[in-house]
């Protein structure tokens, strides 16, 4: 499911917001109690790179015979998302930052697909197999308040906001009005007046 | 206790007290190994010649002094051997200082040693020793270790003395470039009598005892639970700083965003709106 683009952020009963989390978006199968395959968007499987997700997956998960749909995030030091641990991480660097599993949606469960159901029930049904651990979670969301969530993410640092409709199956391919990527604009910051201070030098040709 | 790592006399005037010398401290530090990460086996630093681009035994170097930029003068084991020096096997007393803080030059100190009389000597020493302890003075020396002549001060300490070595004074960095305006600073009366009862209420004796090295305390535990097999996890790190915190701020910063919500429609019905907005981004942006 590939997102549409929305221009603001907005308010309404039939969506649910979430985070745009900066990182990598990843399908995560698991299967016989085993994490068997983690693809990350646009790279090959990413489960030696995020080889702690390994043990933790499976085993904050409830149910057999499922695939999550999520994003492979970064911390640092302090528990702040990084990108560039991130970048490092993908590139090779097994030790760089901690990594994290954040779930934002369910395709299959108990071996049976789930992608024909709407987003609100496979919703539930995620926040009901998946509990949350040191390294995995399932994604805060609001369910209507756009703009609030907007507002907390700009604060946040965030730069988009995903926003889901609630009866929409999951599709394979662009989503439409399904699910859309919506920019924030950063928190305000107060104008202060600018100095131009910056003068063109004469440059002399002849000289060195 | 330890093998001495000196005998040799003191010696003054015509006195001579044969005594031995034992290292007095330890660095507390714990000592690691460097290994190759791939196979857990001791590395090997090599010593490499540029010139030649080989590896060399220690056997093949010598000592160079460098004269001049990158001009090298050999300075053989013989050379270093034939320089003429007193104080070869003594502990020579140079003179008798008062034991002061002003005294210039006896704090910049390098290593303490314990001295131990030999018998027949012993006499001597706590003669030695109780006469700068009764006077409070200190003795200044020069002694040999370690091919060096070294500079010390010897002191009564429990029932032994102890000899420290000093800082030659062209070894002591000066202090001119410090910014230090001692003489500029006015201390008012009122000023100073707090100082003083801020200091006499922290005034106690010191014992050493009372205080430890934490760091390496915690270092020793962490590779004793290692050896012991354990997963060195930082447990409390990994604990406050995991995705479901980051999950939890992500929550207090929506409950905050939906108070200050709240909170301006309240304003609103009362205000402007337009001077209401700009106060609170400013608030928002310190929080």
């Amino acid at each position: 499911m590939q997102p549409g683009v929305g221009f603001t952020p907005f308010d309404d009963p039939a969506y649910q917001f979430e985070p745009w989390w900066p990182g990598v978006r990843a399908l995560a199968w698991v299967d016989g109690g085993r994490l068997i395959r983690l693809r990350a968007q646009g790279l090959a499987d990413a489960l030696t790179t995020f080889g702690e997700l390994t043990d933790e997956l499976p085993e904050r998960l409830m149910d057999d015979g499922v695939v999550l749909d999520g994003w492979l995030l970064t911390l640092d030091e302090g528990g702040w998302l990084d990108v560039d641990l991130l970048r490092r991480r993908l590139a090779g660097g097994l030790h760089a930052g901690r990594p994290a599993f954040v779930a934002s949606d369910l395709l299959w469960c108990g071996g049976q697909p789930w992608a024909r159901r709407p987003f609100a029930a496979r919703r539930a049904r995620l926040e009901a197999v998946l509990l949350d651990g040191d390294r995995c979670v399932v994604s805060h969301a609001l369910r209507g308040e756009g703009t609030l969530l907007a507002e907390a993410l700009a604060r946040f640092g965030l730069e988009a906001l995903s926003a889901r409709r609630l009866d929409a199956r999951y599709r394979s391919g662009a989503a439409g009005d399904a699910w859309l990527r919506i920019p924030i604009k950063p928190a305000p910051i107060v104008e202060r007046p600018r100095l131009s201070l910056i003068q063109r030098l004469p440059f002399d040709e002849n000289g060195d | 206790m330890a093998r001495s790592m000196w005998r040799g006399a003191i010696q003054f005037g015509l006195v001579t007290i044969p005594v031995k010398l034992y290292l007095a401290t330890e660095t507390g530090g714990i000592g690691f190994n460097l290994l190759h990460a791939s196979c857990l086996n001791r590395i090997q630093m090599k010593v490499y010649c540029p010139h030649h681009d080989e590896v060399i035994p220690r056997s093949e170097t010598v000592r160079g002094y460098e004269w001049s930029k990158g001009k090298y003068v050999v300075v053989s084991e013989e050379d270093i051997d034939s320089v003429p020096l007193k104080t070869m096997r003594a502990i020579e007393i140079e003179m008798f200082v008062n034991v002061d803080r002003d005294n210039a030059g006896t704090q910049f100190v390098k290593a303490a040693y314990y001295l131990e009389p030999e018998q027949i000597g012993a006499k001597a020493f706590y003669l030695l020793k109780s006469v700068l302890a009764e006077q409070g003075k200190s003795a200044i020396c020069k002694i040999v270790l370690k091919d060096r002549e070294q500079l010390a001060s010897l002191n009564p300490y429990s029932n032994s003395m102890l000899l420290t070595t000093l800082h030659w004074p062209d070894e002591v960095r000066s202090m001119e470039e410090l910014n230090l305006p001692e003489d500029q600073i006015e201390i008012k009366p009122s000023e100073k009598k707090m100082a003083e009862q801020l200091v006499a209420s922290m005034t106690g004796d010191f014992s050493a005892d009372e205080y430890h090295d934490d760091y390496r305390q915690a270092l020793m535990a962490v590779i004793e639970r290692k050896v012991a097999g354990e997963k060195p996890e930082p447990a409390q790190r990994t604990e406050a700083t995991n995705i479901t915190n980051l999950m939890a701020a992500l929550e207090a910063s929506v409950a905050a965003a939906r108070s200050d919500r709240r909170a301006a429609k309240d304003e609103t019905k009362a205000e402007e709106p337009t001077k209401i907005a700009a106060p609170r981004q400013r608030r928002r942006k310190t929080a």
